[in-house]
């Protein structure tokens, strides 16, 4: 399978990288862990004339934890989620995802930024991304914008970032004490396959027990990462128990929009949502409620 | 302690140190000076009518040096079976599958030849396209060959005994239909081949192939080439289960484009293109009849079966007949009733795979047993064991096991799982199930009618060094074939592993049918033993002669001449050895003669040492019509039992454990026979679960590659315990039958009566996805409300 | 156009001309006649064409030469010593895990991968580690037989 033929760029800096963006816009397209980008490249269902290369970027491969905030670089690939300590200890939701991502010689080379800039309906990580509130940091020449992932996703690989964008950074709020998310992901095999439904809960309890605030998302039903707004506002305000979660996740259920495809029926996949969604849940409150 | 030296032993396979170090060489890592790479056009449509071919642009480009369609190949047709040769190299009037091929480009580089390719214009007239059966039988269809109206490919109509008089007099009759899906081998390598035609005429074909000799014989027959010019030449081949035992376009676009340029022409499927040519396993609907009575007494099989064929026929009648005849056993079954249709249709052809016919099959009956059993009230194995055949059974369709270790495989994988403390004993969401199979050691004839022996051998002794070099035929691929034939080789003349040298996967090596039909262990392996046993007798008989002792008082073991008397003075031989070896610091001073002694008189007595083997069945069984599809020499046969897990929400099926006990015989590598059974298992477990080759409504495969079309990981695979259970089998080489088909019978089967075991619901539908358990359960769910 | 890159494969620098859109199992297999690479899918799902690139197991079909520019390659060739078989390709051939063999040079720099990071994994370790590379032959049985036994060494 031969690739088509494209200009290589490999900046140093992420300035330089938004400056050949400006130059080509629409004619070009960043590649990170090229794991996405390749295979459609092969299958010439993408074309670039310009290929930008970010992985020679050092910046964008940090992990900052502060106070008020996660803030993950772009090239910071899923194998390193996954055994990130910080990740692992503030968003295991998003070390599960990382975890059920691809195949281990895929996430040595795949990114979070990859992962969630091809916006492809059934990854992995913007589910649990979603559920920690997270946002994108956009990076071009007249400068940097945040936008929540929540407003990212706009259709299947198509996003809110410009021709002339970099996604840089994705920054998750620090997240209140009694809180917890969970994710689960269900394909036909145990590794390396695609998603036929996956879900993200997150919640926050306050100092009575009481859920204070809730996320759900739904990947895989949808054109994009759905929020699961009508269970989401089942749970407020409750106390949380498997009888309001079970109720939650039939709510959920009837938020998916999912299509029948050749990887199942839309009947299939709605009902999964809701046992997932439930499940997230148990996860979610026992991390809400063990947590250090 | 083992009466044999070599044989019944762990052998290190010879090839492998070559290929954990990335030495070995396969079709794709070879090249030979001035070598052009070819491409191949093939049909975006499903049907249409070619109109017209215009291939001037692509003649024009620049580095393109050959060009080839119907119009310079020719249109001699070929197939697998002289009764079905449906193919020509490239379609002239129509295509009929997405992938049919139209034309081929060399070029200087793969580049060049892809763009030709893209430069080449085909008119088409699109045809109305037929995919399923339902609608290649429906009136008034459109017909994919004129020469088989209603698109039937084949039909095959048989009773043994008297079906409907024995139901008459059955206690309970139950009637299930099920269906598998349309499987990809999904070996690693894809196929790929480099064709050399040089200045006398000869052509070299190097091929990842299963079956040099039928290769060989379809480029001749094609190509109009003497059969003597043709060369066929195996390198390392990565796997084919049966998907590489015919003659590909590859290999003859290529053989064409070389004679074409007198260059030599490489080509490669890439992963899509080795999902468009298909020919693995058919998608079967089986409707099974089986009537009992009360004790469990099977009295008679009625049984049904469309296969989805595809455009072209490949392996079909074979396997049309073979999902028949494969029910004969391994249970006594008096009365069998057959009707089996293969059905054309605008998909790539369906051809033969691991356990050729006789999977879904068996899938289908081994979950209908359990259903009778449970009704019946007994337990699964004793109805198994009530019915079983024992050795030199012969079944209603005349398939003669000369030795059937099944009860013994029921008995070892019983207690290997802990079946009696487990069955009937799990929770809810687990379950046990168990199921057995068998299948041929080789088919007893060849693909083309023919009296050819099925495998020739010829031994050569080195001049000098006492070494044995086997040259077979024979196709290693995989399977350890190679290793498993030079232990014959040094078992059977009485010499060490190591001073055995093995060349094989070559025709100019004589003639060998080929890896298919788990034959060769049986077949090649009596040749080869039948050649060692002549280069023993020929290098005794000189020695016999200048020691003037008998050759029944003389033995060949471990590489040491042994005589039955004391005292035989061989000095004289040794001397002479050692003054031709002076220098030399490894001649032999005192102890017995070494066969480098005597290889060496011999050579010198009467010039080089060679033996020949040969084998072809004796007179098998059946003299009806298709006879030929099912009877072999012998029968392997297995037992397994599978434990699973069912996440009853999501219907997500985890495989604990599989245990496996199989009758190969004498098991020649034992490691390599656990290396054929394990992967038995999980290519059934990968057929049972994930698998399933999926169209568009143009015909077009929408999961043409590994990450759709699911194989079993190794987070898939649950421990699998394997359990060798030996018999003599009387017409196998040292005893030796099949392992590498027989192992998946039962697997698929056994998974399926886990399942039920699990969540007491019978699915009659492959593959068990999370999807199909989940509907499955809340099918029954509401069954149990209404 | 071609642009001069350096890398160093197998502890052996090299210099090499490449196209932009060159992959580099290509450019392993086809320019530096490395062939123990493998291309089995080129879409990254099956693993054969494995390589271990600056420590890490990736697919080197999902990877532009041009990429490798300065970077450290691993290949299976690289294994081998004067001494012989690494202990990983000894227990492969040792243990019966090799049969087509056309998936052992992925499947034993996973292995190895994994040991150089993971001297001592459980079962399940080993599963996941190697479960991007994709085996039809041998079921995997013998495979985590021969990762289980390498580790010992």
């Amino acid at each position: 399978m031969l690739l088509p033929k494209f200009d290589f760029h490999e900046p140093k800096t992420v300035n330089e990288a938004c400056q050949i963006l400006a130059e080509y816009g629409a004619k070009a397209r960043i590649l990170a862990g090229g794991t996405d980008l390749m295979v459609n490249m092969k299958k010439k269902i993408l074309s670039p004339q310009q290929l930008v290369s970010i992985s020679r970027i050092p910046e964008l491969k940090n992990l900052e934890a502060s106070a008020d905030h996660i803030r993950i670089g772009a090239c910071f690939t899923v194998a390193d989620l996954c055994e990130s300590d910080a990740i692992q200890r503030h968003l295991s939701a998003l070390a599960e995802g990382a975890k059920n991502l691809g195949t281990p010689l895929i996430r040595n080379l795949a990114t979070i930024g990859g992962n969630i800039g091809s916006a492809r309906p059934a990854a992995d990580l913007p589910p649990p991304l979603m559920a920690y509130g997270a946002q994108a940091v956009l990076s071009s020449l007249s400068g940097e914008r945040t936008v929540p992932l929540d407003q990212f996703f706009l259709g299947p690989g198509f996003t809110a970032m410009k021709p002339d964008e970099i996604l840089t950074e994705i920054q998750v709020p620090a997240l209140p004490a009694s809180s917890g998310a969970g994710y689960i992901n269900i394909g036909v095999r145990k590794a390396q396959d695609c998603n036929l439904v996956n879900v993200a809960s997150f919640i926050a309890l306050d100092a009575g027990g009481i859920i204070q605030n809730a996320r759900i998302v739904m990947g895989c039903v949808g054109p994009i990462p759905l929020r699961a707004r009508s269970a989401e506002k089942i749970l407020i305000g409750q106390k949380p128990d498997t009888a309001l979660f079970t109720r939650a996740g039939a709510a959920a259920g009837s938020d998916s929009t999912p299509i029948d495809d050749f990887r199942g029926t839309a009947a299939y996949k709605k009902d999964m949502v809701g046992v997932l969604t439930r499940r997230t849940l148990d996860i979610a409150f026992h991390k809400a409620t063990h947590r250090q | 302690m083992s009466e044999y030296t070599v044989i019944n032993s762990r052998a290190v396979r010879r090839d492998t140190p070559d290929k954990a170090s990335g030495k070995a060489v396969f079709i794709d890592d070879m090249s030979l000076p001035g070598m052009l790479y070819g491409a191949l056009l093939q049909s975006p449509l499903a049907h249409a009518r070619i109109v017209r071919i215009d291939t001037s642009k692509a003649r024009n480009l620049p580095g393109v040096k050959s060009v080839v369609t119907a119009a310079e190949a020719g249109l001699i047709k070929y197939g697998v079976s002289p009764a079905r040769y449906d193919e020509t190299l490239f379609c002239h009037e129509k295509v009929r599958y997405v992938g049919d091929d139209i034309a081929a480009v060399a070029a200087v580089d793969l580049e060049t030849a892809i763009e030709a390719v893209s430069l080449i214009e085909v008119e088409y007239e699109e045809l109305p396209v037929v995919l399923t059966i339902e609608d290649a039988m429906a009136e008034g269809a459109p017909v994919l060959h004129n020469e088989y109206p209603g698109n039937i490919c084949a039909e095959v109509h048989s009773e043994f005994g008297n079906v409907e008089a024995a139901f008459a007099n059955c206690d309970l009759i139950k009637t299930t239909t099920f269906k598998n899906k349309r499987q990809d081998a999904a070996f690693i390598e894809p196929q790929g081949c480099i064709a050399s035609y040089d200045h006398f005429g000869n052509l070299t074909l190097y091929s990842s192939t299963q079956v040099p000799h039928y290769v060989q014989r379809t480029v001749a027959m094609v190509l109009k080439l003497p059969i003597g010019k043709v060369r066929v030449v195996k390198p390392y081949v990565g796997a084919g289960f049966g998907i590489k035992a015919s003659a590909n376009p590859l290999e003859l676009s290529a053989c064409l484009l070389s004679m074409k340029t007198g260059k030599p022409v490489k080509m490669n499927y890439n992963r899509e293109q080795v999902f468009q040519y298909g020919r693995a396993r058919h998608q079967f609907t089986h409707t099974m009849t089986t009537g009992v009575k009360k004790d469990g007494a099977l009295l008679a099989l009625k049984h049904v079966c469309y296969l989805d064929g595809g455009a072209y026929s490949s392996f079909g009648i074979a396997t049309v007949y073979y999902a028949g005849s494969l029910l004969g056993g391994p249970y006594k079954l008096p009365n069998m009733k057959y009707d089996g249709y293969r059905i054309y249709n605008n998909k790539p052809a369906c051809g033969a795979m691991r356990g050729h016919g006789g999977v879904a099959a068996r899938a289908c009956w081994e979950q209908q047993l359990d259903m009778i059993a449970e009704e019946l009230k007994i337990s699964p194995i004793e109805l198994r064991l009530k019915n079983m055949m024992v050795a030199g059974d012969v079944t209603c369709n005349d398939l003669n096991m000369s030795s059937l270790g099944m009860k013994e495989c029921i008995e070892a994988v019983q207690n290997g799982s802990e079946w009696s403390a487990k069955k009937g004993k799990l929770p809810k969401g687990k379950g046990i199930g168990m199921a057995c199979g068998f299948f041929v050691s080789g088919a007893g004839y060849p693909i083309y009618r023919s009296d050819t022996y099925h495998g020739t051998v010829v031994i050569k002794l080195t001049e000098d060094g006492g070494t044995a070099l086997v040259y077979t035929a024979s196709a290693e691929i995989g399977q350890g074939s190679d290793t498993t034939f030079a232990m014959i080789a040094a078992e059977a003349l009485g010499i060490r592993l190591e001073d055995v040298r093995l060349e094989s996967g070559d025709t100019d090596f004589g003639v060998d049918l080929g890896a298919y039909s788990s034959r060769q262990t049986l077949m090649t392996g009596h040749a080869v033993k039948e050649a060692a046993e002549d280069v023993r007798q020929k290098v005794l008989e000189v020695l016999s002669k200048e020691l003037n002792v008998p050759v029944g008082e003389m033995d060949i073991r471990n590489s040491l001449i042994g005589f039955k008397q004391a005292n035989v003075d061989f000095s004289g031989l040794r001397t002479r050895y050692v003054k031709e070896h002076r220098g030399w610091t490894d001649n032999p001073t005192d102890g017995p003669l070494t066969f480098k002694e005597a290889a060496r008189m011999a050579y010198l007595a009467i010039g080089s040492i060679v033996g020949t083997g040969k084998y072809k069945p004796h007179e098998l069984g059946g003299k009806y019509k298709g006879a030929a599809v099912g009877t072999s020499p012998a029968y392997g046969c297995s037992a397994q039992i599978a434990e699973v897990t069912v996440d009853e929400e999501t219907g997500q099926i985890t495989v604990d454990k599989i245990t496996d006990a199989h009758d190969c015989g004498r098991a020649i590598n034992i490691t390599s026979v656990e290396g054929q059974m394990e992967g038995s298992v999980s290519m059934g477990l990968g057929e049972a679960l994930f698998e399933e080759v999926k169209f568009d409504n143009k015909g077009r495969v929408i999961n043409a590659d590994l990450a759709e079309y699911k194989i079993p990981t190794m987070l898939d695979m649950p421990e699998v315990k394997t359990i060798i259970v030996e018999s003599n089998e009387p017409n196998g080489p040292f005893g030796a039958k099949e392992v590498g088909e027989g192992a998946i019978m039962p697997t698929i089967p056994a998974i399926l009566n886990a399942v039920y075991d699990a969540i007491g619901v019978r699915i009659h539908e492959l593959p068990l996805t999370p999807e199909r358990v989940y509907m499955a359960i809340q099918e029954a769910k509401k069954g149990k409300k209404t | 156009m071609k642009k001069l890159i350096h890398l160093t494969i197998n502890d052996q620098s090299f210099e090499v001309a490449v196209e932009p859109n060159q992959t580099l199992v290509d450019l392993l297999r086809y320019q530096l006649g490395l062939t123990g690479t493998k291309k089995g899918c080129e879409m990254g799902d099956c693993g054969s064409c494995t390589v271990i690139l600056d420590g890490k197991a990736v697919n080197s079909c999902l990877v532009l030469a041009i990429q490798a520019d300065g970077r450290n390659i691993q290949t299976i060739e690289g294994l081998e010593t004067a001494e012989g078989l690494h202990p990983v390709q000894e227990a492969f051939v040792e243990k019966g895990a090799i049969q087509c063999g056309f998936c052992s040079s992925g499947m034993i720099l996973s292995a190895k991968n994994l040991l150089d990071q993971t001297p001592n994994p459980s079962d399940t370790q080993i599963r996941r580690a190697l479960s991007g590379n994709l085996c039809r032959c041998t079921g995997y049985q013998k495979i985590i037989e021969a990762v289980q036994s390498a580790k010992t060494i």
